[in-house]
Parts: C-alpha cells; structure tokens; sequence
C-alpha cells in the first residue's frame, strides 16, 4: 500500500467574484522512501497540493472532492485537534522560503524544541540534544542554535528549517521549493544533504518545484502539472526520456542547459488559462501548438502513452510532437538567421576601465576622532569591461558579488568611487555634465522585477511615453513612436495594451512593457539586472528573444546581469563570471563555458541542474560560503575555499590576464584542466574528512 | 528644462485618474455599515455648516428671549425655544445650529492644511534622505516634544483668538503626525523598483517625486487627513471648553464652556446635549470613515491576495 | 553602528533637543506682546512703583540674554522659582499636581495597554467576526469623541442622573488626610477615581486596540506562522507567536503615551475638576504666572523626549532582528 494517496482532489478557492479552481482530479500517491516530484509554473496548483496534504490551505480554500489517505488514513476528516497530532509527527514540511519562515523573534533553537516538545513528552534537556543532532546532520554548527534566524544566511536559513524538518523522524517529508532563490552551489549543496539525510532516515520525499533540473535529478517518479490539471505522470527518467504531452516536451525545451549554447530559446506563448471556470476542454489547448478542434471536448484523460500517463489526445503520435517541438518556429518564433558570436566586430559602445564603487563601513567614534582609515565593501574593485554594437556581454555571479552594483553604477544610477566609464568614447561624466538628458537616451536600463517596475498608477501609454516626454518631444512623435515601440515588444496590436493598467497584465506582458521604456529612446547601450529571472521558465525564453532580436536589429550593445548561468549561455556572445568584486574570468561564451579555467567559475558551471536523466553529475559541494566583503583575504579572494590553492595565490592578488587565450582570460594561476579531479572530486573528499572529524570528536566524548 | 520638472498635462491627466479613483474608493468605503453612518454625520454637519445660521430661528447671541416682560432663564424645551435656553436667556438651537460652522473651519482647514504640509514635509523628508531628513524629523521630533495643549493655551492667552489664528495653531502643531507616517511610507515607495525605473529613464528629481512617489502615497495622506480633521475639531473644541476660543463666535465647544462655568450643567441637559453630542458625532464620524478607508490603503493590512 | 555608538548619538540629540525646546518656551513666553503685570495694576492691585520692584525681584529688568542663560541654568538644576501669584516656591505647587495626574493616568494606561492590547490581538486573529467589528466601533467611538465630551457623559449620567458618585474634585471638602497613603487608599478617593479614570481607559483603548490588531493581521498571512501550524502548533499557540511578534510596536507605543502622560489630560482633569497638572497649568497661564508655566511647560516636554529616547532605544534592544542603526 502506498504511504500518500490523492484520489481526484478539487481544491478551489472563495475570491470575491468568481471561486478560482486551483487544482481539478488530481491523482497521484506516494510509496514508502520514495521521492516524489511534482513539477510545474507558477499558478498549476502544485503548492496548494502540497499544502492540502498538510491541511494548511488558506482560509479561502477548500478541499472539494476527492480524497488524500496517509498511512491508510483519510486526512480530510480530521479535526483540527487530530490534524496538529498528524503534523509533524508523521508529516513534515519545508516551506518555500526559508527568509520569512522563521520565526524572527525567537531563536532558531527555541523553534526547533517547540516542535519536539509539542509532541513528545520530553525534558528540555532531551529536546536540546536532538536540536544539536539534527543541527550536526544537516551541517550546521550546533554552537549556533541560540541564534536569530536574522544571524544566519539564506543557505544556512534553509539548513534550520531542513533540521526542524528532521526533528521527529517524519515519514514524509513535503519540501516546498526548497532551494528557490539560493544561489547555484548553495543549491546544489542542500539539495545534497537533503538526498543523503532522507535516505538515511528512510523517509519519503514529496519534492514541489518549478526546476525541471531539479527533478530530474532527484525523483524517482514525479507528476506535470498545469492549470490545476496533471499532464504527465510516471517514472522521471521515462518522462525525460520521451516526454509524451505537448506542455511537457515545451517546459523541457524551454528549460535552458548550460551547455545548450547558441540554441534557440523556445517559448511557449500565451498564458495561463483562466480557473474561475472548472476546465470544459484540455487546460493546455490555446498555448498548444498542436491543438485542434477535438481538444475542446473535455480535459484529455490520463492515460497510459509509452510506460507513463498523459493527458492528451494525440499520445500516439508522440514521437513526430516531440520533433516538431524542437523548432522554435512550431512555437511562432520567428527562426533568426546563424549569426556571428565571435563578438568584438562593431565599434565599441561601452568601455570601463577601473571601475571601482566602494561602500565605506561606518566605525566608532573614537576611530572617527583618530582619523583611522574607514573599512570599505569593494563591491566593484577595479572592473574592465567592454561592449561592443550588437553585442550581447554577460555577467554571472552569485548573490552579493557585485553584479547588480556594477550595472547600477555603469547606468549612473549610483555614483562610482573610481576608474573611468566611456560611452561611445566619451566619458560619462560630460554626457552628465549639463543635463542627464543626453546620457538618458543612449544608456537605459532594464530591471528585475517585473511586478515592480512599473508605477501601479500608470497606464502603459504613459509608461512607455514618459521618456520621450522627459526628453522633450511633441505629442505626435510620442504617439507614433509609443505604438510602434510596444509592438515591437510582441505586444500586439498596440492599441489593446495602451490603456491597460500594469496590474492587468500579466508578468511577462509587464516585463515587456518595461523593455519598451528602455527601448523607446532607441538607446544604444541596454543594461539588463536579471530581466528574466522571475518569471516562468515557459516565457524567460521569450524576454531572451526580444533583447537578443534588438541587439542584431538595431546594433545596440547589452550588457546582460544574471546568475541563470543557463540562460546566459543562450543569449550572451561574451560572458564575464564575477566573484567578489572583481571579474574572475571573461571570455566569448562558448569558450568559457566549455572550458573554464578559474576554478570558481568551472564550480558555478558543473552546479547546474541537468534534465537529462542519462547525466550522471557530480555534486560541487565548494565548501564554506563567500567570505564577509568587508575584510577580503590577502591575494585571491577565491583562494580560501579552493582546492588548487597556494602559497602564491594567498600572498598576490592575480591579475585578471593570468591566464590568457586569446580572449579568453582568467585571473588565476593555476587555471583548470580537469574540473572533475582537480575540483569536483576534492570538494567531496574534503566534505568526507570534516565529517569523518565531526565522528572522530563523538567518539572520543 | 521642460521636461524635467512636471508638466501640466500629465499633471491633468493624472488628476482626472485619481478622481475616478477616488470615487470608486469612497463607494468601496461605504460598504462599511460604521462608514456609511459616519458619512451621513459627515454630510449632515457639513450642511449645518454651510446652512446653519441661516436656519437658526433667533440670532444666537444677540437675541433674547423675553416671556411676560422676564428673561428667559434655563427655559426647558418647549414653546418658544424648541430645545430650551441658557442660563443668558439665549436660543438653544439657534446657538446650536450657529455653532456648526466654526467647528467646520477649524476642523475642515485645520485638517486640510495639516493634512498638505505633513504630506509635503514627509514626501521631501523620505523621498530626499539624508541630511534634509535628519533635519526635518528632529524638527517633527521638537514639535512632538513642545506639548500642544499647552502650548496652544500660552499662546492664545496673549493674543484674542480667532477662529483663523486658532487654525493656524492647529496646522503648526498637528502636521507632523501625517509627515512621520508619509515618510516612512515614502521611504518604502522609494525603494520599489519602478521608482529607480523613472530614474534610468531620465526622469529628474521633482517629477519622480510628484509623479512617481507622491501617488503612491496618496492614499495614505488622504487618511491621514481625514484624521487630521478630526484632531482639528476635537482641539478646536477643546480649546473652546477652555476658554481659549473665538470670544465673538458661538461654537460647540463654547457652548460647552458656558454651560460648564455657569454651573447650570447639574440640571439643563438640554443645553449640553446638543453640543455634546454634535461633536461626538462628527468627530466619530470623521474616524468611522477613516477607520473604513485604513483597511482600504494601509499595505500592512492587505492579507488577501489581489 | 554599534549600540553604543547609537546610544551616544540619540542622547546627545535628546539633549540638543531639549535646549532648543526650552528655548522656544523661553522666546514664546517673552516675545508675546504682553506683560503679566499690565494686568495686576489695571486691575489696581498694585502701582506701577510695586511693579518696577516686582520686575526688579524676579530679574526682570536685566538684559534679555541675562534672563536666559539664568533660565536654562534654574531649569536644569529643577530651580523653578518662585510663583508671581501664589507666593510659595513653585515646586511646591507643580510636584503635588503631577503626582495627582500620575495616580489617575498611569493606571489606567497600563490597564487600556494591557486589556485593549490583549482584545486587539484577539480581534485580528479572528478578522472578520463580530468581536473584531464592534470592539473596532466601540473603541474608535470612544476614541474619536473629545475626552472631555466622555467626561461630562459620564458626569451627568452618574454623578447628577443617578447620584451614584461625587463629580467634583479628588475628594470630599470634609475630608483632609495626611499623606499619600491616607490620601490615595480611601473608599472616598476611590469613588472620585472611577469616573476620571473610567474616561481615560476608554480613550486611550482605540489606540492599543487598533495597533495590536493590525499588527496581528499583518503577520497573520505569514510564512513563520503557517510554518508554526504546520509544525503542529494549537491555534492559541499560534496566535502567542504572532502577538509577541507584534509585541515591539505596542511596547514602543506604551512608552510615547507614557511620555505624554505629564501633559496630563487637561480637558478632562478640568471636567472633574482633578487637582493635577494639567488642571494647574490652565490656572497658571489664566493668571499669567509665568514661572509655574515655564515649569510645568519644561517638565512636559522633557517627560516627551526621556520617553522617546526610551522608545527608541527599548526597539533597538528588543528587537533582535534591527540593528541599532536601522531604528
């Protein structure tokens, strides 16, 4: 018997208006120590699933058909008195974000002791044991459980609420995004420990994520979800394999793959049906490339298409979907033309030489008085970077490396402390001289945020004229150039999206009216901080097109912020890999990515997540974190956490073309040959011995 | 430099927008039942304000009342004074119904101009930073710590109070509860990110701050007006009861006042009632609606998804 | 910043503020165009000869910057002088008054905070239901209404309605205990107590209630609570966690009222006719007596500046999760 069974669950939620359905006949179930994944976009019903098992729907939400058995258990007739029994104890949750889901005012100790205590009758002393256990378990130092949730990182956050998790044995374990929004390695770290805990304690694993990566590396079966509806179920590996329904073979091809270079991006267009309805055909019909007037009559029912279940009525004809998939034109996206990546051809739009912005630390008086050296935050030390027209530079790195400084501080939203900025061959401080006006339309600036960046009180009309009018044109040419700007944007026609408000549209459409802001002005230098990275991996690809058509149309250089390795890979022509500050290794894309030669940027690389089930890939569990900014190790900043360090590389700084090939350079002295032996494997011997030492130091207790 | 500062039809434009906002809102409010009664007290007042002397059967001051030759003393209602006489012989009503427009002023422009300078002072204070706000929260910090009713006396002692001085007083010692809660909602709105857009895009100081922050903010600083109209009335009146008011006007609070000093409030209930009881409800009216509104602009409380 | 860092600063700038406070006093007192014995030899109780003495006495006579820096030095050694109307040094006539308004306020401050804090988070817990409606209602009434306007409700419903309670003063004109204790532990000082201090709980609830219950349904949405439920965690359990979450904003709050307590509420010590401070100072500034209203002014806001600096630095220390210099 299987220890998780979902029979045909409907869940909906009370809006005022309409109810919304959020999940309809879903099914699936769980075997013991089994990990399960459900995977799917924001808004396909997977985290009120997960919430569901645990009882935890919002108030507005209710289970209205079906039913979920634990252990033989129907769940849903609990009352709440036996349902904080069943929590916990039998059923474990590690919620989405780790940030906010601790308490913040009691210490991360406390929190865990509360859990064992709620439901164990043992002494204080008893349940601080098992809080400095489960803390040694996932790798945290148990000195720290007197800590504020505030006093760890994010990585070490996500820790805590795994070890809470771990606290009472449970014999599933519902881990709700886990890793979303932690940096690659980190990523890839705790995902590790997970896998490796969870088979240890023999638990079940129910894995809710939006990363196909992550899936497939993890789950030994897994559900597709959309609109509330399954699409595909069974064994992961089959599924990757040869994925039957037309919305799993796009999530796939849409999820970028570090080394899937100069594919590309596909995207599936449109966007998410409406649920104030029960689905009356197939959810997934008006996105489908393949739909046709039978997928109107009802949902497709789930059923058995090569060794897993689909949900579609054209099954049988697999195999040719999944080809036709595979061109981007089958997607409606204009095929673009092979184009040069060698980069470097046009003339130069962007140059820095130097570029420093550092943040001075606040001290004690006393130091103020004696006039001692203030400490800095080198958030950008010394950065050298070029663009060229038409081409697309991209910067990687980690959260706090500086990326975001450096393209905020090249657009002049913050003031640099040094080094020099040239645009088209001007310094930056002329074209500020008299007014921002002139710089303003050469240098624009995408941001991250797409739910965010545009003024809830604007309408997109104003929106997008707002810099001609800034920059003093008449009503006319604003006019005519606002449409024409938001239809090149893929907003078509213009006139439907004029007066909408931003809360009417949907990210993506958001998003696009931001590019059309920058756009408008038709800039030649675009900075992107992270355009894509929060929206669903089914319309990223579609932002990646737009810039990637700009910068070959219209010459324009980008420079491109992400710490999406994958979708750099497909859009950048040369990429840069930042680590603390400073650029660690810089070369035309391909080169870098297939052959990293700095050891911190061969480690970024091999973290990603692969879907392919026949990857076999080794963990980077690169020690430690990055260090604190404010007091950087003497020579390399890297040297500290990598395993090819020495005497050298501790006692000078590199200079970044230490190595040098051609374009290609990275500053370090021992560039890499073989990331599998002279990192990957040494990372995992290290994390062996500290282990080995943790039980050593039991023993002799 | 015409683009740079704000121009008069965005500034048009963006006007009208918030007017059908603000309709749509005040329509949300009053779903409330508490709100929809406040309102009507609202509406109400505002009428006497405007109307009120105009339906006063007898001038409340000067007129009065005279039976068989005598005064009439602390008269019960009835004949002809409909709700009774003070202990001077004069109209309770018509006192009553005169007394609603001073209270009007002083709350109506008390409030309002509390309600703008706070608005301005909290917008520059959050949007700028820095030295300008260092400098503009410890002069809110010196306001907080010179006591107003006090202060308020000693100044009013020395010079005959007006109704205009009195709300002048008001406006300089209210306006920097509206500004602290601006600015740290300012200081919020500053840090989204379509704020930082307006910048990149060329967009200079005055029209981020006016277009870009200042709406986002303006729900809040309509709130906090409405209270401030609601302090205005309950400090005028206050003011009043004191002694310190307008001598020449007849006000609610004033009537208080006289009733209190004469002594007469052991027994003429019909000459406290009506401005006891017109001041409590307006003011509770004006705080029924804002309480209402608060739910509406207040980001901390919106919970629900959108 | 280092907490000490941060200390140091805020105390220095509660210091700067207070001199320049009391120098606003000063000027608004002195620059005003009047003069407080005009009044005393229109009224002839004095000749203008008596008033040159009288100026003479008080230091009246000397330089403008004189009578300053004399000002601020009586000030901050608690030399307040001696009252131009009553004859007797002016401590003796303000300390009595504020330990008279700090029996009734203090009490119930700490009663609203407690009870209105408690039913607030109560009441945002359960967002949406009838407690949490009516109590909003009830308590903005009496919020909203002026406390004077409660005060005289409540006089001419117990005290000349019904007769149950006495309405005048803090005790009856036959009674003259010695003592703070004879004084304030009586049977009769608890009948005169219940009305005033009635008045002021109901005033002061509004406040509390409203703050507690939003900051209540702020963290009622969010991730650490669900996290708390899912662990397995009663409902009351729950709603601890998220009230001593939302404990920092009251605490914060508790202490500017406390602040402002020495303002007294005037309006409403002149409706019962409370022999506290606020009560005096109408009197002192009716008889134009300037040292008492300098004293009484000055303890005031320095009440307010202690209190915020309190404030503030009780949020830096109980809040792990700001640093010093967030605040």
């Amino acid at each position: 018997m299987s220890l998780l069974e979902v029979n045909d669950v409907k869940i909906a939620y009370r809006m005022p208006g309409d109810d919304v359905h959020a999940v309809n006949d879903v099914s699936f179930s769980i075997d013991e120590g089994d990990n399960y994944g459900l995977v799917g976009e924001s808004g396909c019903g997977k985290s009120t699933l997960a919430k569901s098992v645990l009882g935890l729907l919002d108030d507005n939400g209710e289970v209205r058909e079906g039913s979920i058995e634990f252990d033989g258990r129907e769940l849903l007739e609990l009352s709440e008195r036996d349902w904080q029994s069943v929590r916990w104890e039998d059923i474990a949750y590690i919620p989405q974000s780790a940030m906010d889901s601790l308490d913040p005012v009691m210490t991360v100790g406390a929190q865990i002791r509360q859990a064992i205590r709620k439901h164990r009758d043992v002494s204080k002393a008893a349940a601080n044991e098992r809080v400095a256990e489960v803390f040694e378990m996932v790798g945290l130092d148990p000195d720290r459980t007197g800590d504020y949730p505030h006093q760890f990182s994010g990585g070490m956050r996500q820790r805590v609420t795994i070890a809470m998790a771990l606290a009472l044995d449970p014999d599933l374990l519902i881990a709700d995004e886990p890793t979303t929004g932690l940096d690659v390695i980190v990523q890839d770290k705790i995902m590790d420990k997970l896998i490796e805990i969870q088979e240890e304690i023999d638990s079940s694993l129910l894995m809710i994520t939006h990363d196909v990566g992550v899936v497939a590396e993890t789950c030994d079966e897994m559900s597709v979800l959309y609109g509330g509806k399954v699409m595909e179920q069974g064994e992961t590996d089959r599924i990757f394999r040869s994925p039957t329904n037309p919305y799993t073979i796009g999530l796939k091809n849409a999820f970028p793959e570090v080394d899937e270079f100069d594919e590309q991006a596909i995207s599936i267009p449109g966007s998410l049906p409406d649920l104030t309805e029960e689905p009356t055909g197939c959810v997934f019909r008006n996105r489908c490339p393949f739909a046709t007037e039978r997928c109107e009559d009802g949902h497709p029912p789930l059923d058995e298409a090569g060794g897993q279940l689909s949900a579609c009525y054209y099954t049988d004809r697999a195999d040719e979907l999944r080809e036709e998939a595979a061109d981007p034109a089958t997607w409606g996206i204009d095929v673009r033309d092979e184009r040069d990546r060698s980069g470097g051809v046009g003339d130069t739009i962007l140059e820095t030489r130097g570029l420093e912005k550092w943040f001075k630390q606040p001290q004690g008086i006393l130091e103020d008085l004696r006039g001692a050296e203030p400490d800095y935050v080198k958030a950008v030390n010394s950065v050298d970077l070029s663009v060229h027209e038409g081409e697309i530079v991209g910067v990687a790195g980690e959260s706090g490396c500086g990326k975001s400084t450096l393209a905020e501080v090249i657009a002049a939203l913050q003031e640099r402390t040094g080094g020099e900025i040239l645009i088209e061959g001007t310094p930056v401080d002329d074209l500020l001289g008299e007014s921002t006006k002139e710089f303003r339309s050469r240098v624009q600036f995408i941001f991250q945020d797409p739910f965010d960046s545009l003024n809830p009180r604007q309408r997109v009309r104003a929106a997008v004229g707002e810099p001609l009018k800034i920059q003093g044109h008449d009503p006319e040419t604003i006019d005519r150039r606002v449409r024409e700007t938001i239809e090149d944007v893929g907003l078509k026609p213009a006139e439907k999206y004029l007066d909408q408000l931003p809360t009417q549209l949907s990210g993506g459409e958001r998003q696009r009216v931001a590019i059309a802001q920058a756009l408008v002005l038709e800039p030649t230098l675009l900075i992107c901080d992270e355009p894509a990275s929060m929206l669903d991996v089914s319309l990223k690809a579609n932002i990646l097109n737009i810039l990637r058509e700009k910068a070959d149309e219209r010459d324009i250089g980008i420079v491109y912020i992400s710490h999406d390795l994958a979708s750099l890979t497909q859009i950048a022509d040369r990429l840069a890999v930042m680590y603390l500050g400073r650029i660690a290794e810089i070369g035309a894309t391909e080169d870098v990515v297939t052959a990293p030669k700095h050891p911190y940027t061969a480690s970024l690389l091999s973290a990603s997540p692969k879907t392919d089930p026949d990857v076999d890939r080794q963990r980077v569990l690169l020690p430690g974190e990055p260090p604190n900014p404010v007091n950087l190790p003497e020579g390399c900043n890297f040297a500290p956490r990598c395993p090819k360090a020495d005497e050298t590389c501790r006692g000078e700084e590199p200079a970044r073309a230490t190595f040098a090939d051609d374009d290609h350079e990275a500053a370090c002295y021992h560039p890499v040959e073989d990331v599998e032996s002279e990192l990957l494997e040494r990372y995992a011997a290290a994390r062996e011995e500290e282990v080995g030492e943790i039980v050593e130091s039991e023993l002799t207790l | 430099m015409s683009g740079y500062s704000f121009d008069t039809e965005t500034a048009k434009e963006r006007l009208r927008s918030e007017l059908g906002r603000a309709g749509r809102t005040l329509r949300f409010v009053l779903k409330d039942n508490a709100a929809k009664a406040g309102f009507a007290v609202i509406v109400t007042f505002g009428f006497l304000g405007v109307f009120g002397p105009y339906l006063a059967p007898y001038h409340p001051i000067e007129d009065t009342l005279q039976q068989g030759g005598s005064m009439m003393r602390l008269q019960s209602p009835g004949g002809k004074a409909l709700l009774g006489t003070t202990s001077f012989g004069k109209d309770v009503l018509s006192q009553f119904l005169a007394g609603a427009r001073p209270t009007l002023i002083v709350g109506l422009f008390g409030g309002v101009g509390t309600g703008i300078l706070g608005f301005l002072v909290g917008l520059t204070s959050g949007y700028f930073g820095g030295r300008v706000d260092e400098f503009l929260m410890r002069l809110t910090d010196l306001t907080f710590a010179l006591p107003f009713l006090p202060m308020a006396l000693v100044i009013l002692s020395f010079v005959t109070p007006n109704v205009w001085l009195i709300t002048a007083v008001l406006v300089v010692f209210l306006w920097k509860m509206p500004a602290r809660v601006i600015r740290s909602e300012v200081m919020t709105v500053k840090e989204r990110t379509f704020v930082k857009s307006a910048r990149a895009r060329g967009a200079g100081h005055t029209r981020t701050m006016f277009l870009h922050v200042a709406p986002n903010v303006l729900g809040i600083g309509f709130l906090y007006t409405a209270y401030a109209v609601g302090w205005s009335i309950v400090a005028g009146a206050s003011l009043a009861f004191l002694g310190f008011g307008d001598p020449t006007t007849t006000s609610w609070g004033r009537m208080l006042q006289q009733v209190f000093r004469s002594g007469a409030i052991r027994t003429a209930w019909w000459w406290v009632l009506p401005p006891a009881v017109g001041i409590g409800a307006v003011t509770t009216g004006v705080f029924l609606v804002g309480r209402a509104f608060e739910e509406i602009v207040n980001p901390d409380l919106q919970t629900e998804q959108e | 910043m280092s907490f000490r860092r941060f200390l140091i600063k805020r105390t220095a700038i509660a210091a700067l503020l207070t001199l320049i406070a009391v120098s606003v006093i000063f000027a608004t007192l002195r620059l005003l165009p009047a003069d407080p014995f005009s009044a005393l030899v229109a009224s002839g109780s004095l000749t203008p000869a008596e008033v040159e003495q009288i100026r003479a006495m008080y230091g009246l006579d000397d330089p403008i910057y004189v009578q300053y820096f004399r000002y601020i030095q009586n000030l901050f050694t608690f030399e307040f002088g001696i009252s131009l109307t009553q004859q007797r040094p002016v401590g003796e006539i303000i300390v009595p008054a504020l330990v008279n308004t700090l029996v009734l306020l203090l009490p119930a401050l700490v009663v609203t905070a407690i009870v209105s804090s408690l039913a607030g988070m109560y009441a945002g817990w359960n967002r949406g239901s009838w407690f949490e409606q009516s109590s909003i209602v009830v308590t903005t009434v009496f919020r909203a209404v002026p406390i004077f306007v409660t005060g005289i409700f409540l006089l001419i419903i117990f005290s000349y309605g019904l007769g149950w309670l006495p309405a005048f003063g803090m005790r009856s004109p036959l009674a003259n205990p010695q003592g703070y204790v004879a004084t304030f532990a009586s049977v009769d000082f608890l009948k005169h107590y219940i009305l005033p201090f009635t008045a002021t709980v109901l005033f002061y609830s509004g406040d509390f209630l409203m703050l507690a219950r939003n900051s209540v349904v702020e963290r009622k949405g969010s991730e650490f609570l669900m996290l708390h439920r899912a662990k397995g965690l009663s409902e009351m359990e729950q709603l601890g966690r998220a009230g001593r979450n939302s404990l920092l904003p009251l605490v914060t709050y508790f202490a500017l009222r406390t602040g402002m307590l020495f303002q007294g509420v005037i309006t409403l010590e002149v409706v019962f006719a409370w022999p506290g401070i606020g009560r005096a100072l109408v009197q002192a500034i009716l008889n134009q007596d300037y040292p008492t209203v300098q004293a009484a002014v000055f303890i005031m806001a320095l009440a307010v500046i202690v209190m915020n600096l309190t404030a503030d630095l009780a949020y830096a220390k109980l809040d792990p999760t700001v640093e010093a210099g967030d605040v």
